[in-house]
């Protein structure tokens, strides 16, 4: 049912109706709209968060221009966004592996034991998987020492050169800079994000037994199957998924601001932008330079969010 | 075929699909190690801890001090987002129900301006807004209350979800609506009578999605909160892996505490957990 137009005269009598959008409206405009406003004005001022300001036009963007630490940041969240898009692998290859089993039963029970992680809040996992790095309690270290694979790091080590895993000292994940981007990584092994794995399901059942029964009568391995039915049919569903991973990694800074506090680690090695920009305002105080990357910042997701419509498009 | 050989067949298929059990198993197992962690070591002082870190110990000498400890601190946490984030999931519904039926019933004048005034905020990063919002929230007094975390919980989520609500009122017979309007209900009675029922299911999805995520939230809190009395879930967590960095069992044990809610909540809404997370995201 497409909505009813109604005419302004119409309208007049009925300025009620105006009154049943106005709360979400005022919300809005107060804690989404103010704010992006206040931040593009105050970008342009020198500014402690107090009462005193002072216009200083471009000076704060000239700054960020310069600002090694800043354009090097965009060198870490590009690596984390080329991590996580490999990161999706596990969710849709678990997808299809509970889509293909036979018994309903069974793929309904996958489906809750996928979704329980999810009542152990994001933080705990978090603060659980910075337990795990510990160089000496951590279950990482120990994990690597049991099955010997700590051995074979230190071989490659010595092969590559990285001279970070050396015989007999525990691995400091979080705090020798050459190890911080890999931890940002590995943390969520095996990388089965729920929603995920949920939502490709429901991209899967559109597929019905007989597509199926006719590619096994054509004799279609595992992998043409996969290729030719499953991975067409949740392209959607993948496309949406990335469009969300890329903009949430690009913004996000929880993740690096919980394992490695607000300077990005050792060398701040892990530092992202949104984590610069963090660090300006509520650590140094300059407000007012923080709002200036915040905008720079606006502009990067504003132009992958234009990439994104243009050349991934969803259809829905 | 005879009924033997078809219960041979089906014996056959029940069997190859075993390998994928096998692996989608290891795989769950994998991913559930954490938890699995935090409940075992939540069961030990850290003397055991150190003398044993992978298994758990007997019933009968798990440390369940550690609970009634965990359960001391984090306590009052869990009251303060209970209340935060029940508040803001009601509200935010309500307001976004009402939102959406305008949307979706009438095309009033400035219908097309008001619909991008929300859709262009999909594009506004939350990222560059924090500074703007913490000043705008120390002039309106509410640095270090609840409240200001209802309000910007309230404002964040409404797009989203006047977006998928949209269309699923649109989806709605307008029979109902102009039988409705015949007996001389208002716009209000009918949300509340024609609304509410026929769009339950996804209310109910995108009520949990919005729970979910203000339970999981911690920056706002981080950056508004100062008071402990205050403190919710989050930035609780986060001084408490300051400060007891030394006793595991404890801090496993409170995390333990930090999940017992959520978990309530998945036995009671498993289905919309379970069919609703899925559907409602595709649909919108």
């Amino acid at each position: 049912m497409a909505p009813q137009t109604v005419s302004l005269r119409k309208a007049l009598h009925e300025w009620r109706l105006y009154l049943i959008v106005l709360p979400s409206i005022l919300f809005v405009a107060t804690f989404s709209y103010y704010p992006a406003i206040s931040a593009v004005y105050h970008s342009f001022f020198e500014w402690q968060g107090g009462e005193v300001k002072q216009f200083i036009q471009f000076t704060n963007f000239r700054r960020i221009w310069n600002d090694q630490v800043f354009w090097s940041s965009f060198g870490v969240v590009s690596i984390l966004i080329a991590a996580n898009i490999l990161k999706m692998v596990p969710s849709i290859l678990l997808a299809v592996l509970i889509h293909r089993l036979r018994s309903d039963k069974w793929q309904y029970y996958y489906r809750v034991l996928v979704v329980i992680p999810m009542i152990v809040p994001h933080l705990v996992v978090l603060f659980i998987w910075k337990f795990f790095f510990d160089p000496n309690l951590g279950f990482l270290n120990r994990i690597l020492d049991a099955t010997g694979l700590k051995t074979v790091l230190v071989h490659m080590d010595s092969l590559f050169g990285w001279g970070v895993f050396r015989e007999g000292i525990p691995i400091a994940w979080l705090s020798t800079p050459d190890l911080i981007v890999p931890s940002l990584i590995i943390w969520g092994f095996p990388w089965i994000g729920a929603v995920g794995v949920l939502i490709y399901l429901a991209g899967l059942q559109a597929i019905g037994t007989e597509v199926y029964e006719a590619a096994e009568l054509d004799g279609a391995t595992s992998w043409q199957k996969f290729k030719f039915i499953e991975f067409p049919l949740i392209m959607t569903q993948i496309r949406i998924m990335l469009v969300l991973l890329i903009i949430g990694t690009l913004q996000g800074f929880g993740l690096q601001l919980l394992l490695l506090g607000d300077s990005g680690g050792a060398g701040g090695r892990g530092m992202v932008p949104g984590l610069w920009m963090f660090n300006r305002g509520f650590v140094a105080g300059e407000f007012g330079y923080a709002c200036a990357l915040g905008m720079v910042l606006f502009f990067f997701i504003l132009f992958l969010t234009y990439i994104n419509n243009k050349y991934v498009r969803v259809d829905k | 075929m005879s009924a033997v050989t078809e219960t041979v067949v089906a014996r056959k298929k029940r069997f190859v699909d075993l390998p994928k059990h096998a692996i989608i198993w290891l795989v769950l197992a994998m991913e559930l190690i954490p938890m699995y962690m935090m409940i075992q070591i939540s069961g030990k002082d850290n003397t055991t801890f150190m003398l044993n870190p992978w298994w758990p110990v007997g019933l009968r000498e798990w440390a369940w001090e550690n609970l009634a400890f965990g359960f001391q601190l984090i306590g009052p946490y869990i009251a303060n987002t209970v209340f935060v984030t029940v508040s803001i999931t009601f509200f935010s519904m309500i307001l976004a129900v009402m939102a959406a039926y305008f949307f979706a019933r009438y095309r009033m004048p400035l219908h097309g301006v008001l619909w991008y005034f929300f859709l262009i905020l999909m594009l506004m990063p939350g990222v560059a807004n924090i500074v703007p919002l913490f000043m705008l929230l120390k002039s309106m007094n509410l640095l270090n209350t609840l409240w200001a975390l209802i309000v910007i919980g309230i404002a964040g989520g409404q797009v989203f979800k006047i977006f998928v609500l949209r269309n699923f009122i649109e989806d709605i017979p307008r029979d109902l609506f102009e039988a409705a309007q015949i007996d001389g209900a208002s716009h209000l009675q009918q949300i509340r009578h024609i609304v509410l029922p026929m769009a339950a299911p996804i209310i109910g999805t995108l009520a949990i999605l919005a729970f979910l995520s203000q339970w999981n939230d911690f920056m706002m809190p981080l950056i508004i909160l100062r008071d402990k009395e205050l403190f919710t879930l989050g930035v609780g967590l986060i001084y408490l892996d300051g400060e007891y960095v030394k006793q595991w069992g404890q801090i496993m044990a409170a995390f333990l505490i930090a999940s017992v809610p959520l978990f309530i909540l998945f036995i009671f809404c498993m289905k919309l957990f379970v069919r609703g997370l899925a559907a409602g995201a595709v649909k919108g």
